[in-house]
C-alpha cells in the first residue's frame, strides 16, 4: 500500500502546470543541455504528438500557447510534430531540406509549447533540441533564413542587426547622465534600446543617476550576439559573446545591469552554459535591480502613476529564466497602478513574436502573435501593456492600431515615480 | 525536389480509372477549394500524417493533407476525390490507439482542425453543437468560459484530441455511466457522404433543434463504428450534463482485480448518483504517473503492491441527497473488503482532460497499444486474468483498465502494451504479444475490440453473422459508391 500511496503523493496539481510530477529522470536518460541533436535522438521519440503541448494544461480556459502552430496550422509546426519531424531526421525517414529548416524557424523558441508537455523528459529538454535543430541547420547549410543571415553579416561588422552603424550606438545618451569612469557596475543597453527604443535605455540611466548607483557605460559595448544564437549560428554569436566578455573584465565590470530579457538571458545563460565563457560577472535584470533596491529602502515610489496596466511575461526572462514575479513585485509597489492579468501569464504567457529570428523573416507570423496578444490584453481592460523587454515593446508599438492600448516599459513607468 | 517528385509519383498510382491527372492538378483544384495555404504535398508537413506516432501498427501514406473551414469544402474535398477516385481519410488528431486514421491507400487526409467552432450550447435541452474538428480543449475551454452550470463527458485522452471522432468510435467518457459511450452522447449529426452529398441526422434533419434522434429513423448508426469509411461528419450534437454542487471522487485500494470488481458491479447497481466508475491495476497506475517499466516490479502482486485503484465519482443536487450517497458508497466498498486511499482524488485536484501520456510511455520508447473491448461486466476479472497471464509471460507488467457504463449495462476492459517505436524488433514483438491477447480474450463470449485496426477487424468481420455482413457491405456500398472513404479501415471495405 505504501507504493500507492508514495506515488499518489508525488502527483500534484500545480496551477499552470496541471497534474505533474515533473522530474528529469536522470537515471533512465543522461540529459545534458546545450548539446547537439544527435545527444537527443533517443529521447524525443517518447513524443506521440498527443497536442498537449498547443494548449495551456488544465488552466487559462485551455487557451492556445503555440503561434507557430496557430497560425501556420499543419502538425509540423506545433512541437509534437516538430519533436517527430527530428525523430524522421535522425532515423533517416527524411532528409534535409529547405522546407524543413523552414518550418523549424517558424518558430520564436518561445517555449510555451514546452511548458505544457507533462512527458518528463520531453517537458524539461524540448527547448533543447529545437534550438539544436536551428544550428544543425546551420551546418548543414539550410539555415538561417536569408533576412537573418543579413543581419547577421552586418551584426558581425557593425555590432548590432538593425543596419546602423556601431559609432552611432550612443546617440541616445543624454548629456545629463552621470557615469562613474572607474564603476564596477555597468549597464549594458543592448542593440533594441540602443537604436530602437532609446526611450528604455534612456529611462534606464535616469534611474541608475537617481538612485545615485556608479555606473558607467562600456563605450565599446557589441550586440550580446542572441538574435545570431537564436537563428543556430552558434560560432557567430561566441564571436560576439568573447568580444563582450574581453571587453567587460578588461574594463573591471564585476556587476552588469540590463533593461533588456534578451541580452539578460544570453549574459547570464547562454555566454557560460552553452560558450563556456565563465565570465564570473554578476548580472542583473532591471526589476529584479530594481526589487533588490526597493527591498532595502534605496527606491521609493513618491509619485502616483494612475493607470491600469498589464503585464506582459518575456520569453527570455519568464519561461526561459523563470523571472515572472520581479517585476509584477515591482509594479504592484507603485502607487496608483492597478494590475491586470492577461488569461495566459507567467509560464502560460503568450509570445508577442518578435524573438526567435521570426520578426525579420517571417513578418505575418510575427504580427498574427502580437496581434493576439494585444487583444488579450485589451480584454483585461488595461490602459497599457508594460513589459521589460524593449524588443517586445517595439514590437507592441509596431503592432498597436489606433492608440487602441499604450505599450510601456517598466522602466518608463519607474523613472516617472521616483 | 527528390521526394516531390516521389510523392508526386505516387499519388498517380492511387488514381484509377480514366480521368488520369497528375498531382499538380489535384493541389491546384484543392488550393482552388481551401486556399493555397491550407493544402500540402510537401513530405516534411505529410509526414505527420502517415500514421499516428504511437501504435505498432504499419505505417501508411499521406499523399496531400488539406484543411477545410466549411462543410462546403469539405463536400467540395469529397466530390473531387470522387471524380479521381483518390482516398479520403477524415483526421482530427490522429491518435486513437487503433491506427484508423493512418491512409493505409494513401490518398488526402483531410484535417478538420479548423473546423474546430463550439457553434450553440443548448442549456435547456442540454447538448452542445460543435463542428467536426472541435478538440476537448476546444469543449472544455468554451463550456468552461459560458456555461459553468454544465459539464461534457470527457475522456482520459489528451486535451488535443478529437470529441466527435470519439464519440463516433465508441469512446468512453467520465460520465460514462450517466450517458454510456461517447456513440450515445451524439443528439444529431451533419455528414458529408463518401458520395459528396450533404445529410444531416436527427431533429436537426427537419428543423433547427439537435435536441435528439428520436423519433425518427435512427439513421446515425451510419457513421457511429465505422471508423470514417461512410462519411466525414461535420457537424455533431452533443449531450452535455448539469454539474450539480454536492460532488465528491473516491480513489478506492485494493489487493487485487478479483476482490475489487464485484465491490465496482454492485456500485454501478445501488443508484447512488454515480457519474463514473473505473478501475486501474497498479501497472496502469505506474505508468499514467511515468513510472519506467524496467524499474518497477513485473508483477506487483507477487511484491505484495495493491492491484485493484477505482475511481468513484458521485454527485447530487442537495447536501443531505450528497450525504446519503456517500454513506452507501462507503458502506458498499467498506464491506468489500477496499479501502479509500488517503488524500484522495481530492489531492490531485484532477481536472478532465488529462495527458495520460505516461502510461503509453511506460517503455520509454514512445510507443503503446491496447486491446481495448466491449464486453459483459460478468468477464471483467476473466478478460483481466487472460490478459495479464500473457503481458507477465513476455516480460511486460500488466497495464489493465476497466470502466462500467451506462448504469453498469456493459463495460469496457482494456490492456496496454508498451514498447520502443524506434525498434523494429520491439515492434514486432509488440505486435505478436496484443494478437494473442486479443486471440484469448475474445474467447470470452462477447468481447469486442473498438477502434480495431485492421487485423483485429477482421476477425470482428469473420466472427459477424454473413447476412449482417452482407447488409453492411449494401450500405457501404451506397454511402460510399467509389469506395473512396477511408479505405483499409472500418466495415464492408
Amino acid at each position: 500500500m505504501d507504493g500507492v500511496i508514495n506515488m499518489a503523493k508525488k502527483i500534484r496539481y500545480i496551477k499552470g502546470m496541471g497534474v505533474t510530477h515533473i522530474d528529469t529522470r536522470q537515471e533512465i536518460h543522461k540529459i545534458d543541455r546545450y548539446k547537439n541533436i544527435e545527444h537527443y535522438k533517443d529521447i524525443i521519440y517518447q513524443c506521440g504528438k498527443c497536442g498537449t503541448c498547443r494548449t495551456v494544461y488544465q488552466d487559462a480556459d485551455w487557451a492556445k500557447v503555440c503561434p507557430s502552430g496557430e497560425f501556420r496550422k499543419f502538425e509540423s509546426y506545433y512541437l509534437g510534430g516538430k519533436n517527430l519531424l527530428i525523430w524522421g531526421l535522425t532515423s533517416g525517414k527524411l532528409n534535409w531540406t529547405n522546407n524543413l529548416a523552414n518550418i523549424f524557424y517558424h518558430c520564436s523558441v518561445c517555449m510555451a509549447c514546452v511548458q505544457q508537455c507533462q512527458v518528463p523528459e520531453l517537458h524539461s529538454f524540448s527547448g533543447e533540441w529545437l534550438m539544436a535543430m536551428r544550428e544543425e541547420a546551420v551546418k548543414q547549410g539550410y539555415g538561417p533564413m536569408p533576412e537573418q543571415r543579413l543581419y547577421t553579416k552586418h551584426t558581425m561588422e557593425e555590432k548590432n542587426p538593425y543596419m546602423e552603424k556601431h559609432d552611432d550606438r550612443l546617440n541616445w545618451l543624454p548629456s545629463h547622465i552621470k557615469q562613474t569612469a572607474d564603476a564596477k557596475l555597468a549597464y549594458f543597453v543592448g542593440c533594441t534600446s540602443s537604436y530602437r527604443e532609446k526611450n528604455v535605455a534612456v529611462a534606464t540611466v535616469e534611474i541608475l543617476n537617481s538612485l545615485k548607483v556608479d555606473f558607467r557605460i562600456h563605450d565599446n559595448e557589441a550586440c550580446c550576439g542572441s538574435p545570431v544564437y537564436m537563428t543556430g549560428q552558434t560560432e557567430k554569436a561566441k564571436i560576439l559573446a568573447e568580444t563582450n566578455v574581453n571587453n567587460f573584465k578588461n574594463a573591471g565590470i564585476e556587476k552588469i545591469v540590463t533593461s533588456c530579457a534578451g541580452c539578460y538571458r544570453t549574459w547570464k545563460d547562454i555566454y557560460p552554459n552553452k560558450f563556456g565563457l565563465e565570465h564570473g560577472i554578476e548580472v542583473k535584470h532591471l526589476p529584479e535591480f530594481l526589487l533588490g533596491k526597493l527591498k532595502n529602502g534605496e527606491l521609493n515610489f513618491t509619485k502616483e502613476f494612475n493607470m491600469k496596466i498589464t503585464y506582459h511575461d518575456p520569453c527570455h526572462i519568464g519561461r526561459h529564466m523563470g523571472i515572472y514575479e520581479a517585476p509584477r513585485d515591482v509594479l504592484s509597489n507603485i502607487p496608483g497602478i492597478e494590475m491586470l492579468e492577461m488569461p495566459r501569464n507567467r509560464s502560460n504567457a503568450w509570445c508577442c513574436g518578435s524573438g526567435g529570428g521570426v520578426r525579420s523573416a517571417f513578418k505575418d507570423m510575427s504580427a498574427f502573435a502580437a496581434n493576439e496578444r494585444i487583444e488579450e490584453a485589451k480584454e483585461t481592460a488595461a490602459e497599457a501593456i508594460v513589459s521589460c523587454c524593449p524588443f517586445c515593446l517595439n514590437q507592441f508599438k509596431n503592432n498597436i492600431k489606433d492608440n487602441e492600448i499604450q505599450a510601456l516599459d517598466l522602466s518608463e513607468i519607474v523613472k516617472k515615480v521616483i | 525536389m527528390i521526394n516531390n517528385f516521389y510523392i508526386r509519383n505516387s499519388l498517380i498510382l492511387i488514381i484509377k480509372g480514366e480521368n488520369k491527372m497528375n498531382n499538380n492538378e489535384v493541389i491546384t483544384e484543392l488550393e482552388n477549394i481551401v486556399g493555397q495555404q491550407f493544402v500540402s504535398d510537401k513530405p516534411e508537413e505529410l509526414f505527420l500524417y502517415h500514421y499516428d506516432f504511437v501504435t505498432a501498427e504499419p505505417e501508411g501514406k499521406c499523399d496531400i493533407v488539406i484543411m477545410p473551414n466549411t462543410e462546403e469544402e469539405v463536400q467540395n474535398i469529397v466530390k473531387l476525390a470522387n471524380k479521381h477516385k483518390i482516398p479520403v481519410i477524415p483526421w482530427v488528431s490522429g491518435i486513437n490507439f487503433g491506427s484508423t486514421a493512418t491512409p493505409l491507400k494513401g490518398g488526402i487526409v483531410v484535417d478538420l482542425r479548423r473546423l474546430n467552432r463550439v457553434i450553440e450550447v443548448n442549456e435547456d435541452d442540454m447538448y452542445a453543437l460543435i463542428e467536426g474538428g472541435t478538440t476537448w480543449a476546444d469543449l472544455q475551454r468554451y463550456i468552461g468560459k459560458h456555461h459553468p452550470d454544465l459539464m461534457a463527458g470527457i475522456t482520459f485522452s489528451p486535451p488535443g484530441t478529437g470529441v466527435v471522432p470519439s464519440c463516433l468510435c465508441y469512446g468512453m467518457f467520465d460520465l460514462g455511466m450517466l450517458g454510456g459511450t461517447g456513440a450515445e452522447f451524439i443528439n444529431g449529426l451533419e455528414v458529408v457522404l463518401g458520395s459528396g452529398e450533404l445529410v444531416k441526422i436527427g431533429s436537426c434533419s427537419l428543423s433547427d433543434c439537435w435536441y435528439g434522434r428520436q423519433p425518427l429513423p435512427d439513421l446515425a448508426g451510419l457513421f457511429i463504428g465505422w471508423e470514417g469509411s461512410t462519411g466525414i461528419v461535420t457537424k455533431a450534437a452533443i449531450k452535455l450534463w448539469p454539474k450539480l454542487p454536492f460532488r465528491k471522487t473516491y480513489t478506492l485500494m485494493g489487493k487485487s482485480i478479483d476482490i475489487g470488481i464485484p465491490v465496482l458491479l454492485k456500485l454501478s447497481k445501488a443508484g447512488l448518483g454515480i457519474c463514473d466508475l473505473f478501475v486501474f491495476n497498479y501497472g496502469w497506475v505506474q505508468g499514467g504517473a511515468g513510472a519506467y517499466e524496467k524499474k518497477v516490479p513485473l508483477d506487483p502482486l507477487k511484491a505484495n503492491l495493491p492491484d485493484f485503484i477505482a475511481g468513484v465519482t458521485t454527485q447530487a443536487y442537495t447536501e443531505k441527497q450528497h450525504e446519503a450517497q456517500c454513506e452507501a458508497i462507503e458502506t458498499i466498498y467498506k464491506e468489500g473488503g477496499i479501502m479509500e486511499l488517503p488524500g484522495g482524488a481530492d489531492a490531485y485536484n484532477l481536472n478532465l482532460p488529462i495527458q495520460g501520456w505516461g502510461a503509453w510511455n511506460f517503455s520509454r520508447g514512445g510507443g503503446g497499444q491496447w486491446i481495448g473491448s466491449y464486453c459483459s461486466t460478468r468477464d471483467i476479472t476473466k478478460y483481466y486474468e487472460f490478459a495479464r497471464n500473457i503481458s507477465l509471460k513476455h516480460g511486460h507488467t500488466p497495464q489493465f483498465y476497466s470502466r462500467l457504463l451506462f448504469g453498469g449495462h456493459y463495460c469496457v476492459a482494456r490492456v496496454n502494451i508498451n514498447f520502443n517505436k524506434d525498434d523494429p524488433k520491439e515492434i514486432e514483438s509488440a505486435r505478436k504479444i496484443l494478437k494473442e491477447i486479443h486471440e484469448e480474450v475474445t474467447s470470452l463470449d462477447g468481447v469486442v475490440m473498438y477502434k480495431a485496426p485492421e487485423w483485429a477487424h477482421k476477425v470482428n468481420e469473420e466472427k459477424t453473422l454473413p447476412a449482417t455482413v452482407e447488409l453492411i457491405k449494401k450500405i457501404k456500398n451506397l454511402l460510399d459508391p467509389n469506395k473512396i472513404m477511408n479505405p483499409g479501415h472500418g466495415w464492408g471495405d
